[in-house]
């Protein structure tokens, strides 16, 4: 029941917090400008007004996460609100699943919202539509789902400074993983102890490239395909993205756990 | 909930060691506090600032980990999260959700100590009238004044009506009608059956309220009691004042009394015995004086507190 109340009560936070709705109308922006963009790149309107629009949301949704996501625990601490919950009959681990849930379940209705102006604005416009974007959205979300573990895993040890600073670094570091090997590989000869380093950093970050099937799904969506990526790959992304999230949820926990307040 | 039978809490050894870093000082927070609360009392916990009673309070709330010891509420060890159903608690300077209003913020702690929403619903009413906060029951928390929130911190530590309440600094920053109020809801709650433990500076109201007392000095208990035991009762001074007295005063008084002056209308003469007392008074009416006061000075909770922690 605790988990639950905990989640509610950060995703009515979210929604009364004016930093929602900038960033929600700067993606809506984002999706409406790309219909511009489109016509100024001679051909190809619909090809380039899913690939921004879709860009757009993950953009959107990455920025809830690093901003929402960083503040959510260490806010608690600072403000002390999180004394009167805890001395409550509350586990701590119910307090960081209920609070990582309220942001999961705040970027989900964020995203649905814009997923519904973005489709419809595609069908406005006469671009296709498939069910391949639903694929992409998707992973967008599982994505974030690990982006905001990542910012409750800092949030739960470090300031909202040094939380967003350390997330955003994971953010694009996440994207780039499939070239930290092959960067390893360049020093294989030379270097071998950078190679070991680089395949370290390679094990232990989040391989976001995993859910970037945007470019996959403005090629399905152009030649009207439901299916950008098939079904058992989304099934392992998404397998990966929920287990490394959990597990980082479960290194915050044993960091908060024990932590004198 | 637990048998009443047990110590509301107990505490035993209780030590807190902060170690802040490789390259900062190690700090006592508490060394070996050894504490019983009976239940149904209210127990007043004194010390200065720093002298770990926000430590003790947070140990026993599940927010800091001792590091020697243990304690317990009613005989439930304090890092069950299940002695917490038993325990409603009020932070210093409470703090909560800006974005919530009153009766939301206790629908909120409502939830979190389990109550249905019916319970809810009418302690929330409950509470939000005795509590003055009626008017302001769908007004978000950042127009609250402080005095406001103090009252909001207290309803939600007694929403679930816990057999024990802790409460840290609840009259700091209140004013004089803002502690009246506090002080008459820690009565009632005693009246009720439930225990209160509370710290306080205001030494004032802990010795008007209070069944026992602790005082704590540098992380350990260096006196604990009923008030009355620890109070000795001991005279320290008497005043006495006398009208009739001339304006160079009583000769014979000097070297009896502490200190003596005129005002104008009466001689006040101000001596350290109750022997001295009676001689200073043969001594104004001797000189033709006419007696108008005559008051002893015992012990205040204060002068105690500042003769045990040796400041």
């Amino acid at each position: 029941m605790i988990v639950p109340v905990i989640a509610l009560n950060t995703f009515r936070e979210a929604v009364r917090d004016r930093i929602l709705y900038v960033l929600l109308v700067f993606g809506v922006l984002m999706i409406m400008v790309s219909r511009a963009i489109g016509w100024v790149s001679f051909g190809g309107e619909n090809k380039i007004m899913t690939d921004l629009g879709l860009s757009a949301i993950w953009m959107f949704s990455g920025m809830v996460s690093i901003f929402i996501g960083t503040g959510l625990i260490h806010k608690e601490i600072d403000k002390r609100t999180i004394y009167s919950i805890l001395a409550k009959p509350a586990e701590r681990w119910q307090f960081l699943a209920g609070k990582y849930l309220g942001l999961a379940l705040t970027l989900l209705i964020a995203l649905l919202l814009l997923a519904a102006i973005f489709l419809a604005y595609l069908w406005f416009c006469g671009a296709p539509v498939t069910l391949a974007l639903g694929q992409a959205l998707l992973l967008n979300f599982v994505e974030m789902l690990v982006v905001t573990a990542v910012a409750i895993l800092f949030s739960s040890a470090s300031t909202p400074i040094m939380s967003a600073i350390f997330t955003t670094i994971v953010f694009f570091a996440g994207q780039l993983t499939k070239w930290v090997v092959d960067l390893g590989a360049i020093y294989k000869q030379t270097h071998p102890w950078m190679e070991k380093l680089l395949h370290l950093v390679y094990l232990f970050l989040p391989n976001l490239h995993n859910f970037n099937i945007r470019r996959e799904t403005v090629l399905a969506t152009q030649s009207r395909l439901h299916m950008a990526i098939p079904v058992d790959e989304l099934m392992a992304a998404t397998i990966y993205g929920l287990s490394y999230a959990l597990a980082l949820l479960l290194v915050a926990h044993l960091l908060f756990k024990r932590r004198n307040l | 909930m637990a048998a009443f039978s047990e110590s509301a809490i107990k505490t035993s050894g209780l030590g807190m060691i902060y170690n802040p870093g490789l390259f900062a000082r190690r700090k006592i927070g508490l060394q070996g506090l050894n504490l019983a609360v009976p239940p149904g009392s209210i127990f007043g916990y004194l010390g200065q600032n720093g002298a770990g009673k926000t430590t003790t309070i947070k140990i026993l709330v599940g927010l800091q980990f001792a590091t020697s010891g243990q304690a317990w509420v009613f005989g439930r060890d304090v890092q069950d999260s299940r002695a917490r159903r038993d325990l409603g608690f009020m932070p210093e300077d409470p703090y909560f959700y800006e974005y919530l209003t009153g009766a939301e913020t206790l629908h909120f702690f409502g939830k979190l100590s389990g109550l249905d929403r019916a319970t809810r619903r009418k302690r929330t009413q409950e509470l939000l009238a005795q509590f003055g906060l009626e008017q302001a029951a769908d007004v978000p928390l950042r127009e609250y004044s402080k005095g406001m929130r103090q009252r909001l911190g207290l309803s939600q530590a007694i929403m679930h009506k816990p057999p024990l309440v802790i409460l840290d600094e609840p009259m700091t920053g209140l004013d004089p009608l803002g502690r009246r109020d506090v002080r008459n809801v820690i009565l009632s709650l005693r009246d009720a059956g439930q225990t209160v433990f509370f710290s306080s500076h205001i030494l004032s109201d802990v010795e008007d309220i209070c069944d026992r007392v602790c005082v704590i000095n540098k992380g350990s208990a260096v006196a604990e009691g009923p008030i009355h035991s620890l109070l000795t009762g001991k005279v320290l001074e008497v005043s006495l004042a006398a009208s009739g007295i001339p304006p160079q005063g009583v000769p014979e008084l000097q070297g009896m009394a502490r200190r003596s002056w005129h005002d104008g209308a009466l001689y006040h003469v101000l001596v350290d015995s109750e022997e001295k007392a009676q001689s200073a008074k043969a001594a104004l009416e001797k000189a033709g004086g006419t007696l108008r006061l005559i008051q002893p000075h015992k012990e205040s909770l204060e002068e105690y507190f500042v003769r045990v922690t040796g400041e």
